[in-house]
């Protein structure tokens, strides 16, 4: 049963992400293989506070959400110059370079070594242990940031960040402050996938390095892009699949090593796949298109 | 010390020079960044290893039969999915996360078959370096060198001198005006893949037997490739080959003041400035509108 839950959690924290990428990468059109960055930023400060300063839960969210939203606005300044497959080469050199800060500055974030021990969250004196406690404080933050990025996406907000995928030159001329937009959706969707790295510190209470690399954010973009592109529904469909479908591999009864190939060889497969027959996704509403 | 460390730099740049040529010249003619380029340059010492010490194929054979079997995966790849893309006229992000994908089946395939442990394929027991103006370098470093040199002079001879390297550079200018005036790009995209993937499979091959050997090793490698090609200008050969020198230059005197560990984001943030500020590079011209 705990196992089903562990499941289940998982995939909160995944639609959290998913959705949150989506606004950037579905929503703008700014192709990102940067947020596991975000996401580690989020699991990096909840543990370091932590470790130094003793801090609670509601703290750290909130140091993770400010260091996640600097980043954003510097991720975000080179898509004002550079477009497409360019600025994803962008964000994967800022992927690379958060990914060596948590792996080398050992003095400061242990590197490999991770961060052992990160209790649980406790809210109004109410300790989050249990695993069904722990759903219900998932659920809660996926929800809230399914409910937000919905208002979000279908306000006049929304609507000029698809003006800006669609056609950037005609934004800006229709008088829309484009650095203004591009950099509040990369803090936006930075600090929504940080609250997602801050629930999963204190859900596994370990964390290295090694959960935060371009490989998982290439996940991450497999994720939203089987899932739907432009679309909510989509990034929860995605996020539940791409879950659960390796975890069935465990089940067959294959030693851990291979599984963790055979889970990597899966969505890989499913990205390729997508990008050949269905490139929108499952239920998307916009394809990656040259601007 | 120092001399050692420049030479460490023109070995380690002579590497990123065969890497960053092979997927600039693939570059040049699809407009996409080629992501499974680095399992090619995986391919090429696991295929080795596969024909000597699993096949026990002399080592003479083992090898040119390896770098003829990356280049038919390079070529395989292209065939059988970038192909039916660029029909479909992708873009280029769908084609960069494709072949990301590609990557990462191909990588853990490799993972599974080999293990993650990390392999040699070395002939004669470590041989101690020949003294060379005071710094010390092996008779495969020597090779590193002189191979990329024979091959990048026979690059720019192919590209100048016959048929084929022409009709390369035509598409490479213009893809649509080629596919008017009749040139079969598609043949033409093949080629460069064919040339691109047995660059990437001798370097790797290279580094397998200076250094070893794992399944992750051509990511690396194609990054500092990626890189090298950024700062040079990925319009030029010789612009590529000074990028790939510096940067390995950078790299290996860049120890004397940092922490070796911080080398690859030390080369990642060169590679943001780059894009920011030169996006065409120190030497090339642009190729890429920047502006929408």
């Amino acid at each position: 049963m705990d196992y089903f839950l562990h499941i289940l959690i998982l995939i909160n924290i995944y639609i959290i992400i998913a959705i949150s990428l989506n606004l950037i990468s579905g929503y703008t059109g700014l192709l990102s293989l940067a947020h596991a960055a975000f996401y580690g930023i989020g699991a990096y400060a909840t543990a370091l506070m932590w470790l130094y300063l003793k801090t609670g839960f509601w703290v750290n969210i909130w140091v993770g959400i400010l260091v996640s939203a600097i980043l954003g606005i510097i991720i975000a300044y080179p898509s004002l110059r550079i477009y497409d497959d360019y600025f994803a080469i962008a964000t994967f050199g800022f992927q690379m370079i958060v990914f060596s800060i948590f792996n080398n500055w050992v003095g400061f974030t242990k590197g490999p070594l991770g961060i052992p021990g990160i209790p649980s969250p406790s809210i109004f004196g109410w300790e989050v242990s249990s695993h069904w406690a722990y759903l219900l404080l998932s659920g809660f933050f996926a929800v809230l940031v399914y409910w937000l990025t919905h208002r979000l996406v279908n306000s006049p907000f929304g609507l000029a960040l698809k003006g800006i995928r669609e056609d950037e030159i005609f934004t800006k001329a229709s008088g829309k402050n484009i650095t203004r937009y591009k950099m509040l959706v990369f803090i936006i969707g930075g600090s929504m996938a940080s609250i997602a790295g801050a629930l999963y510190a204190h859900y596994i209470s370990y964390i290295d390095p090694t959960s935060f690399t371009i490989n998982e954010s290439i996940f991450m973009i497999s994720i939203v892009i089987i899932g739907g592109m432009a679309s909510l529904r989509g990034s929860v469909l995605g996020a539940v699949v791409l879950v659960i479908l390796p975890e069935a591999l465990r089940f067959i009864g294959l030693p851990n090593a291979v599984a963790a190939n055979l889970r990597q060889i899966f969505y890989g497969a499913l990205l390729v796949l997508f990008m050949m027959y269905r490139p929108r996704g499952f239920v998307g509403e916009y394809e990656l298109t040259k601007k | 010390m120092l001399k050692q460390l420049l030479l460490n730099g023109l070995i380690s740049g002579s590497i990123y020079a065969l890497v960053a040529l092979g997927f600039a010249i693939i570059y040049r003619t699809v407009r996409f960044f080629h992501f499974a380029h680095a399992i090619v340059f995986t391919s090429g010492p696991y295929f080795t290893f596969l024909f000597k010490n699993v096949f026990l194929i002399p080592i003479y054979l083992s090898i040119p039969l390896a770098i003829i079997s990356s280049t038919f995966l390079g070529c395989l790849l292209d065939i059988s999915i970038y192909r039916p893309l660029r029909q479909k006229k992708a873009s280029s992000m769908i084609l960069l996360l494709a072949s990301l994908g590609i990557y990462i089946v191909l990588q853990n395939l490799l993972s599974m078959v080999f293990g993650d442990d990390t392999k040699s394929i070395c002939i004669s027991k470590i041989l101690e370096g020949i003294n060379i103006f005071g710094a010390r370098i092996t008779s495969i470093q020597i090779a590193i060198i002189c191979i990329t040199i024979i091959l990048l002079l026979s690059i720019v001879i192919w590209m100048k001198k016959t048929k084929m390297g022409k009709l390369v550079r035509t598409v490479s200018n213009d893809a649509e005006l080629a596919d008017i005036s009749g040139i079969d790009s598609d043949k033409v995209i093949l080629s460069t893949f064919a040339i691109g993937s047995s660059l990437a499979s001798v370097a790797g091959i290279l580094v397998a037997f200076d250094v070893a050997m794992t399944p992750t090793m051509g990511f690396d490698a194609l990054m500092m490739g990626v890189i090298a090609v950024i700062i040079g200008g990925i319009g030029s050969i010789s612009g590529i080959a000074l990028g790939a020198l510096l940067l390995g230059l950078a790299q290996n005197l860049g120890v004397w003041y940092i922490n070796s560990q911080w080398q690859d984001a030390i080369a990642f943030a060169i590679m943001l400035i780059f894009l920011l500020f030169r996006p065409q590079g120190f030497f090339g011209k642009p190729l890429k509108k920047a502006e929408i």
